[in-house]
């Protein structure tokens, strides 16, 4: 029997590019653009506080609540995700054919248009408050795209390591939670990180919700003083200068994962 | 005197679409027998091995290990695969365990051992195969012969009581082929059951206690290493022989 190599191949998602562990230089493009974002709000608070600082000021308790929705939707959607690939990868036809449903529906529609559908739905039969909505909403969203995350990465995984591990009597679950999925791990932690960066921008489509996250606190504050361009340009850069931070910290992570290569 | 057999495979067909990859095999063997098995590429000889503890499930016929048939449906495969210890062309050791948490892990799992008895296990098995100074580095320090050594000491940290070995050396450099040898042979001195497929003719020679040759599916000869290197007697293995010596 040959051995076959699998292609590893996982989608790129929206989110930010992963800077590379490896580029030691100190010019990246991500580097200038930290710089240029830190740099540009520093300057706007020193030389215009009003209303830059004033706009600065308003806005934390927004990016606290973005923070909440993608934290809580993320450890949502990992679970979500993990059922799902597992799902996709049965050998189970009716398992199989759930989580593939799951995955061409969600993948079919339109973010903004299943946050408004699932937000309402819930609102059918419970009364949430609409923050719990909200992450409902985008964990089951992001479920999919999680899922598929996940498919790729255990399915990744080369054959022969599956065979030893039920060789030595492992059951099917110990060997996913065992030997699978820590390896699999690796390949799933950069699209999981982009997922979580990407996650983190579109929660700013929930504050069509009523929830006040940061884009929402900067529309509330520009809506009563009319500093619409000033306002949303301080959400930008703020928006900017976290995908770029959390974009450093999912390739300080994945580095710190590769320790068992040579 | 006979004992009872401690593998039987009964009349076992394993079909992969249109092709046979078994056809109506049957073999017995014996608690401590050393069976080798030959046959040229795409004979069977890997998908007979992987039957016998269930990697391939066999479509007609019966195999019975240690009293136990595995074709049955109510018989719990994991804990006869503790009984079967399988090495493989590829090694497949835990990339991202230790040496030492390789032969730990199924030992503290499965047979709910402490770390420390299993660790000692553990040691005492690399020091066998000859590796004592690897235990905490990770498989992929290790040359392809080390690897294939570890991978014999974590089947044999379980304890079994068969082990099976498909082509363990085929991966392998040239160089490296005879510090694995050396430790399948010290492991039938023991009185293991070895149930192997291999081209090494020499090790064959030394170890084996039957030879089962394989072709087209099928078993076509069986006997001791001095039948079959100085009177075989159907043709293809007069002609394997040919090719391989
Ligand atoms: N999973 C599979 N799907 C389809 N065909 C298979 C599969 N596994 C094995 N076969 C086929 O079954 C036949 C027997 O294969 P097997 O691997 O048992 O041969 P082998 O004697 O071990 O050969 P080799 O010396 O090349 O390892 C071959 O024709 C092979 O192509
Ligand atoms: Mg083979």
């Amino acid at each position: 029997m040959s051995v076959e190599k699998k292609e590893v191949r996982i989608a790129v998602t929206d989110g930010m590019l992963i800077p590379s562990g490896k580029d030691k230089s100190v010019v990246t493009a991500w580097s200038i653009s930290l710089i240029f974002a830190i740099c540009s709000i520093v300057y706007l608070c020193v030389n215009k506080p009003d209303p830059y600082l004033d706009i600065i000021k308003f806005l934390p308790d927004g990016i606290l609540v973005t923070f909440k929705v993608t934290v809580s939707a993320i450890l949502l959607t990992i679970p979500i995700g993990l059922a799902t690939g597992m799902g996709r990868l049965s050998e189970n036809k009716v398992i199989n054919l759930i989580a593939s449903t799951y995955v061409e529906i969600i993948r079919g529609i339109p973010l903004l248009v299943q946050l408004f559908f699932i937000y309402y739905a819930i609102g059918e039969f419970i009364q949430l408050p609409d923050l719990t909505a909200a992450i409902i909403a985008m964990s089951v969203c992001y479920g999919a795209y999680m899922g598929e995350v996940f498919r790729a990465g255990i399915d990744a995984v080369d054959s022969g390591q599956t065979e030893a591990a039920r060789s030595l009597g492992f059951n099917k679950t110990e060997t996913m939670f065992m030997v699978i999925l820590p390896q699999a791990w690796r390949t799933i932690l950069p699209p999981v990180g982009n997922e979580f960066i990407a996650l983190l921008k579109d929660s700013s489509l929930v504050s069509i919700l009523a929830v006040s996250e940061l884009l929402r606190r900067g529309r509330e504050y520009a809506s009563v003083t009319f500093n619409y361009f000033e306002c949303y340009l301080m959400v930008a850069l703020i928006y900017l200068v976290i995908t770029l931070l959390l974009s450093k910290a999912v390739s300080i992570m994945e580095n710190k994962l590769n320790y068992y290569d040579d | 005197m006979t004992t009872n057999p401690i593998i039987q495979v009964e009349n076992v067909y394993k079909f992969f679409g249109q092709l046979t990859a078994l056809n109506d095999v049957s073999l017995n063997i014996t608690s401590g027998e050393k069976v080798v098995i030959l046959g040229p590429s795409g004979s069977g000889k890997s998908t007979l091995l992987r039957s016998i503890n269930r990697l391939e499930k066999i479509d007609k016929g019966h195999i019975i290990v240690d009293g136990q048939d595995i074709t049955a449906p109510e018989c719990n495969i994991n804990t006869v695969r503790q009984e079967l210890g399988m090495v493989f062309q590829s090694f497949n050791l835990f990339p991202h365990k230790t040496v030492l948490g390789n032969l730990i892990m199924a030992p503290m799992r499965l047979k709910k051992m402490s770390k420390e008895e299993a660790e000692s296990i553990a040691l005492d098995l690399l020091k066998k195969v000859g590796i004592s100074d690897k235990a905490h580095v990770y498989p992929a320090k290790l040359s392809g012969g080390q690897q294939q050594r570890v991978a014999i000491a974590r089947a044999l940290a379980m304890n079994p009581k068969i082990m099976l070995f498909d082509e363990p050396t085929s991966a392998l450099d040239p160089e490296m082929i005879g510090e694995v040898l050396d430790v399948m042979t010290s492991l039938a001195k023991e009185g293991m059951t070895m149930v192997c497929v291999t081209h090494e003719m020499g090790f064959a020679r030394e170890v084996a206690d039957r030879l089962v040759f394989m072709d087209h599916g099928e078993i076509i000869e069986q006997g001791t290493p001095e039948e079959f290197f100085t009177n075989p007697k159907h043709p293809r293995l007069k002609q394997f022989l040919e090719q391989i010596l």
